[in-house]
């Protein structure tokens, strides 16, 4: 309506509307030119002579380009709406006013909040229970720690202090935020938006943590694959978690993840993947991570905020199909900073991680160091001379590994070649850690803190041994739960064990994960009615609450219905001076159910009989039941990246 | 008529200066209105609304006290309201002008012009106050500055009594010399660098003089002029999948608390551009303190 009258009784039509809009904005007093001073100066030929661009009234506009001043009105009210924008005032909330106004820091509303289907569909995999989450934000463990917030206080507070060590260079803080910023703003400019996810399988190098910092501080998600990981997981992975983006190396011996990933996607098998980067060469049609790294810095999302999604693992466990844990800064980041204080780690310390980043136990050291401001000292590729070497060279103060690692270590002479005295607590995690083990470091390092740690993919740290704990402690228990951590160990009713009695361990608190990513099937059976997770660990509680873990679920050996756990015929066959690593897995059997059969990994120059090996079990006590009935030979075990057998892939061969 | 014909003019006009600034105005004068006949377009010309119209008297009050200045952008919004100020000495001033020389007047309403939408005034008070001499135009849209209040808010009345009118002031204190130097630096003065949507821009010459001025107003009214997303909201409402969505929405509920308590936050400006002047913010007797200091140091010389 304009003058009471309906634009059709006006005469505008949508012909001239099309033709007129604009025009009709620009000579109103929308937009305004004004040359001089004229009206001050009182130049009034002046002001005729610009009066279009000093911005003209409708009627003046009517008359100048022949139309009636009534249709102007229609023609420019609707030129305006156009324009308008509800809400466009939270730009200037948001810049704050007076001189803070950066224009360039302002991204526009439609470009931040646009959340893809698929990013939105993780959001909701965040599913936690409103009572817990409303008792951990009152407690504290729920707050806003991010990384980016972390890495922001170190860069201000101690720009110059290392945060990477590796053998190619040290990266302080400050160049480390530069960095994140520089690639967080790329990797936003080809497409990666808050939530997305960006799969990463590369070694613990420097580039590794400044991807996944980028990763974190644009909003978006990391999911990993292990190194050794090949085609099948790549795109069983890739898949499943909905990868935006996969940053890889140019190559791992003979796969060439870069091409593996654009054939899947010129197969279709990767609909939702886009961006391909490479630390390294970069094949055609793919970004060198190199050059997102030097291009000019761009504008970046809004920070990011505990409650977003960060990571997207997917279980070490050795089930055949892969499970999708997602975790947001409040559950890994709240462990992390409450691990800080529980394992004394100061700012002062060089973490050093065994295991790779590709693995939560290997990410959780570098929470820790980011949260206290420490420096990471990289190891890309265990193996151990590597390992020694580096700990000799760089001097680490604390050391993350899994204790198959430091068996391997120690049986290789490696640390016999090496000065390791430098570490002031070794954290052993990733498979049972044999008494025989924390003797041998602790005759070694003796002042040192060795401390054993239980946890998962889907919890992060679990448990742990503290500092000042007697040293026995490490050796027959995995500690206490973290702080803002529920530990029970039930019967198979979830009925409480007594002290002493084994049955699963069940866990809850502020760093569990809130379910599998479109897995409801996996979520029934992980999670009791009560809200408890199912660990699948065999486990116990002594008097003071120390978990002792024995085993797991799944391994149990049913033999003509009598179960027991293999875990102390295992922890018996590894002390055997013959035998590196032993696994005792069920194989079928049509008479009793189930048979135990142990594979066995032999020290170089030495042999043994499934006779002798009984005969030896025997000797130390332990029960006929439970003897192997059959023995394989292998030359190595499948592992996962902590060094822990993955059962699920030995299988017995026939008689 | 012949109670007219004996009023002198110059005494005329110095009594109803000197009304208006003892009500409070910083600074008043009388346009001339053969200029601005000239000047304002047709249908928006004084003698459109007031048909026998002499002169036109346009008065300022100062725009914000040195406190508004330092509150944050969110609340800045709602500093439009001195205004009114300006409004009620104007209303004054047409009744002292009837009420002691007998000759019709009026105050000139502020308001929009029904006819033409929410941008088009019935009359430029600016242009009123600009050709009256108290305020020159600054390359922030325009804004009226003068180079001892800075900053003000304008009233006009208009009467048939026929005063002698003032001259447009000689300077223009627009483009400060900070904000020269500020240009030729970044190509920028504060005001266009800081404002939230950019839709100040403008050259200046060699001799540190306005060259050109380019002011978007449709970006700021979009930023600043929020009464004009109300009907946007309703009709999105009105085709949204959910109209609930859109209209309690925790941003949009603000427009409704705007309706309901009558506030006129953010429906001028967002004055961040002012913020940034020095002009605005610095000129001798910008802000109320500025004026006492200056009324102390007039008193301190006036001692014997
Ligand atoms: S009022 Fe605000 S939007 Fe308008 S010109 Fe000034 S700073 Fe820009
Ligand atoms: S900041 Fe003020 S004085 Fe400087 S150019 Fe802008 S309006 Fe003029």
């Amino acid at each position: 309506m304009t003058a009471g009258l309906s634009r059709a009784q006006l005469g505008v039509t949508d012909a001239m509307l099309h033709a007129y809009a604009d025009v009709v904005f620009k000579l109103s007093n929308n937009l305004q030119t004004r040359r001089g001073d004229p009206i001050r100066r009182l130049e009034l030929d002046a002001v005729d002579a610009q009066r279009e661009a000093l911005g003209m009234s409708d009627a003046q506009i009517a008359g100048r380009i022949g139309l009636t001043p009534a249709q102007v009105t229609w023609i420019r009210n609707f030129a305006e709406n156009r324009r308008m924008r509800v809400n466009n005032f939270q730009r200037l909330l948001e810049l704050g006013g007076g001189r803070r106004h950066r224009e360039e820091r302002f991204v526009p509303h439609e470009d931040r909040f646009a959340y893809s289907e698929a990013a939105l569909a993780l959001r909701e995999s965040l599913h936690f229970d409103d009572e817990l989450t409303a008792r951990y934000v009152q407690a504290g463990w729920w707050s806003n720690q991010t990384l980016s917030a972390w890495l922001e206080q170190h860069a201000t507070a101690t720009p110059d202090k290392a945060a990477l060590l590796s053998a190619e260079e040290t990266v302080s803080y400050a160049q480390l935020q530069a960095r994140v910023e520089h690639l967080a703003s790329a990797l936003y400019r080809i497409g990666i938006a808050p939530g997305e996810v960006v799969t990463v399988q590369l070694p613990n190098v420097p580039a590794y943590v400044v991807v996944y910092l980028a990763i974190a501080r644009l909003g978006a998600v990391m999911s990993t694959l292990y190194m050794p990981h090949r085609a099948a997981e790549l795109e069983t992975l890739l898949a499943h978690s909905r990868s935006r983006a996969f940053v890889c190396l140019d190559a791992t011996g003979d796969f060439k993840p870069p091409e593996t990933a654009l054939a899947l996607q010129a197969n279709d098998a990767l609909p939702d993947l886009q961006q391909i980067i490479v630390a390294g060469r970069a094949p055609a049609g793919t970004h060198a991570l190199n050059e997102l790294l030097s291009g000019n810095a761009g504008p970046l999302p809004p920070l990011p905020v505990a409650a977003d999604p960060l990571l997207l693992l997917y279980t070490s466990g050795t089930t055949a199909a892969p499970k999708g844990v997602p975790h947001n800064s409040h559950t890994v980041l709240s462990n992390a900073a409450a691990g800080v204080e529980a394992h004394a780690l100061s700012g002062e310390d060089v973490i050093l991680s065994a295991p790779p980043f590709g693995h939560l136990y290997g990410l959780y050291s570098l929470h820790l160091a980011l949260c206290t401001g420490a420096t990471t000292l990289l190891l890309p590729a265990f193996t151990p001379p590597a390992l020694a070497a580096l700990i000799a060279g760089s001097r680490p103060s604390v050391l993350f590994a899994a204790p198959a690692q430091l068996i391997a270590c120690l049986h290789s002479g490696a640390f016999d070649a090496h000065a390791i005295d430098s570490l002031r607590m070794i954290v052993l995690s990733g498979n049972a850690v044999p008494a025989r083990l924390i003797e041998q470091l602790g005759a070694r390092l003796p002042r040192a803190t060795l401390t054993q740690l239980w946890g998962m993919t889907e919890t992060q740290a679990g448990t742990y041994t503290r500092p000042g704990d007697p040293p026995e402690l490490a050796a027959r228990s995995a500690g206490r739960p973290s702080p803002g951590t529920e530990v029970r160990v039930v019967d198979e009713n979830g009925a409480a064990r007594a002290s002493g009695e084994e049955g699963e361990l069940q866990l809850r608190g502020a760093l569990l994960f809130p379910g599998y990513l479109r897995n409801e099937a996996a979520d029934q059976s992980a999670f009791t009615d009560d809200g408890w997770f199912r660990t699948g660990d065999i486990a116990s509680l002594d008097q003071r609450d120390n978990v002792i873990i024995s085993g797991r679920l799944k391994d149990l050996i049913n033999r003509g219905g009598v179960k027991y756990n293999p875990r102390d015929v295992e922890t018996l066959l590894d002390a055997h001076p013959a035998i590196q690593q032993s696994a005792i897995v069920p194989f079928a059997d049509p008479v009793l159910g189930e048979r135990a059969c142990c594979f066995a990994v032999l020290n170089p120059g030495h042999e043994i009989t499934l006779d002798d090996l009984c005969a030896y079990l025997l000797e130390c006590g332990i029960g006929k039941i439970k003897l192997p009935e059959r023995l394989q030979i292998v030359a190595e075990m499948p592992l996962t990246p902590t060094r822990k057998v993955i059962k699920g892939r030995l299988r017995v061969v026939d008689d | 008529m012949s109670r007219n014909r004996a009023i002198d003019p110059a005494d005329a006009k110095q009594q109803i200066l000197a009304y208006c600034k003892r009500k409070g105005a910083l600074a008043a004068g009388v346009a001339d209105v053969a200029v601005l006949d000239r000047v304002a377009p047709p249908g928006h010309r004084p003698s459109d609304l007031m048909p026998k119209v002499k002169s036109v008297i346009s008065l300022g009050v100062g725009g914000q006290t040195r406190g508004a200045w330092t509150v944050p952008a969110k609340a800045m919004g709602y500093f439009g309201s001195t205004e009114s100020r300006a409004y009620t000495i104007a209303y004054g001033c047409a009744f002292f002008i009837e009420g002691r020389f007998g000759v019709p007047s009026i105050y000139c309403p502020p308001d929009v012009d029904n006819a033409f939408g929410t941008r088009v005034p019935l009359q430029s008070l600016k242009l009123h106050a600009e050709v009256a001499g108290i305020g020159a135009r600054s390359l922030a849209g325009d804004i009226l500055l003068h180079p001892e209040f800075g900053y003000m808010y304008f009233a006009s009345v208009f009467t048939e009594l026929k005063l002698p009118p003032d001259a447009p002031l000689a300077e223009n204190p627009c483009p400060a010399p900070s904000c020269v130097k500020m240009y030729r630096k970044v190509g920028r003065t504060p005001c266009m660098k800081f404002c939230p949507v950019q839709c100040l821009s403008g050259t200046i010459d060699e001799q540190g003089n306005q060259v050109e001025m380019h002011y978007d107003m449709a970006a700021c009214a979009d930023l600043s002029e929020q009464y004009e997303a109300l009907p946007m909201m309703l009709s999105r409402a009105a085709h949204a999948d959910d109209a609930d969505d859109v209209l309690l929405d925790p941003d949009n509920k603000l427009f409704w608390y705007k309706m309901s308590v009558g506030s006129g936050g953010l429906l001028a400006q967002c004055f961040e551009c002012m913020r940034v002047c020095p002009i605005a913010t610095q000129a001798p007797q910008a802000d109320p303190i500025l004026r006492l200091e200056a009324a102390e140091r007039q008193a301190g010389d006036e001692q014997p």
